[in-house]
């Protein structure tokens, strides 16, 4: 039961894996990113109940919290650059 | 099973690092990186190494990610090709390589209980946690007490690099006080219009903090500790800023606070090592901190976990902030 969990949760790992290194566009691999982070929280938490340690859930619930501000990070600096961008133009006019 | 599972996980990893080496775009880099990091805290996790998959988790998945980015903002997004067709360089990683691959056959095999490492120290470690620290965590009973010199030694480390970061990007905070009046309001908006981040942010933040103090004084007994504590709540602070703007995360927590945390840190630290020297013990040696010895060794390695927590908190903070400041800056 916990293998076929595992074995499921790996495979989409590769494939969001996979759309990572192909892209083609930025948001396709933040999307997979983010996708990843959420697959290794599953991941965790299945292996903390297939080793019989649920109290390392902790782990998991850390990686739930984080995973949250790298994507807003993203966001932020993508805000930024288009900020950027645009007085760059406003500048060259 | 679970060798086959690390062998899968293993090979993910090689193709991210692979592929983190060949992109010459540098957003495509960093996004990989965080790749790398959550297969790494798996490979932890699987070694039933709990305490690293933490660090890792809070570090490379979370900070390291935003210092990155800050750092992108500061150059460009694309690599500058060099020369690709260096044929010494290659011999040489090549030789390399074959060495350390042949270096590995030396090694014991995987889980050997005849393994030097598990006959040297670790056995007498694992043997006194029980009765002269009594916690159930016996990695930060070594971290903390039995090996406190080398966790002081880092704590130290990372505040030098907090220090020789603050140093490089110049946010002293009588410079910055005089750009902050400059520099335009439009800059530091932060993700302030956008509602759903804002409401989930509202409703993470205040997690976040609960859980790295459940972290910071729950390391005794499960994985955790000062390190991923302070990593955590920098996190949540770091949080706070990319949603409400850096001026006001920095009217939260202002500068001086975060130096004071990080030299506080270190200071709490070593000063824990010197009363336990002034109360007739070695340096660094709780069991004198009070009549019972196993209280002493619980209250120092208290005492030190917050000091750690500090000092990664402060310096983890004011790097992000020194980033920041510095992207906001080249802006205007």
């Amino acid at each position: 039961m916990y293998y076929v969990a595992i074995i499921a949760t790996l495979t989409t790992m590769a494939l969001a894996l996979i759309r990572a290194l192909l892209g083609p566009s930025v948001y396709d691999r933040v999307l997979a990113v983010n996708m990843f982070g959420t697959k290794t929280v599953l991941l965790l938490s299945i292996i903390a109940f297939l080793s019989g340690r649920p109290d390392f859930l902790d782990l998991a619930l850390a990686y739930a919290l984080i995973n949250f501000i790298g994507v807003l990070a993203v966001l932020e600096f993508f805000r930024r650059g288009a900020i950027r961008k645009a007085s760059n133009n406003k500048a060259g006019d | 099973m679970t060798f086959l599972f690390s062998a899968f996980v293993l090979t993910l990893l090689v193709v991210t690092a692979l592929a983190i080496v060949r992109t010459g775009n540098l957003f495509v880099a960093i996004m990989l990186t965080g790749i790398f990091s959550l297969l790494m805290a798996v490979i932890f996790f699987l070694l039933d190494a709990p305490d690293v998959a933490l660090t890792e988790a809070t570090i490379g998945a979370g900070i390291s990610t935003v210092l990155f980015l800050g750092a992108l903002a500061l150059t460009g997004e694309h690599e500058r090709t060099g020369s690709t067709n260096r044929p010494l360089a290659l011999v040489v990683v090549i030789a390399t390589a074959l060495i350390v691959i042949y270096a590995t056959f030396d090694k014991p095999r995987f889980g050997d209980p005849q393994a030097p490492v598990q006959q040297h120290v670790a056995p007498w470690y694992l043997e006194h946690t029980p009765e002269s620290i009594d916690i159930p965590n016996s990695v930060t009973a070594v971290l903390g007490s039995f090996r406190g010199y080398d966790t002081l030694g880092e704590v130290f480390v990372v505040f030098t690099a907090g220090i020789g970061v603050l140093i490089l990007l110049g946010s002293a905070p009588a410079m910055r006080s005089g750009k902050d009046r400059t520099r335009p309001v439009r800059s530091s908006e932060g993700l302030r219009h956008y509602l759903i981040p804002r409401v989930v942010g509202r409703f993470l933040i205040p997690v976040i903090l609960l859980f790295g103090l459940y972290v910071q004084f729950h390391g005794d007994y499960g994985p955790g500790g000062g390190f991923q504590a302070g990593a955590l709540i920098a996190a949540a602070f770091i949080l706070y800023a990319l949603l409400e703007g850096k001026e006001q995360a920095l009217a939260v927590l202002p500068r001086q606070v975060l130096t004071a945390l990080m030299v506080g840190g270190a200071l709490l630290y070593g000063g824990v090592g010197v009363a336990s020297m002034l109360l007739g013990g070695n340096f660094l040696d709780y069991s004198v901190l009070t009549s019972n010895p196993i209280t002493g060794q619980h209250i120092g390695l208290l005492l030190i976990e917050v000091g750690v927590g500090a000092t990664v908190m402060g310096v983890l903070l004011s790097v992000f902030h020194a980033f920041a400041a510095r992207g906001g800056h080249e802006k205007c």
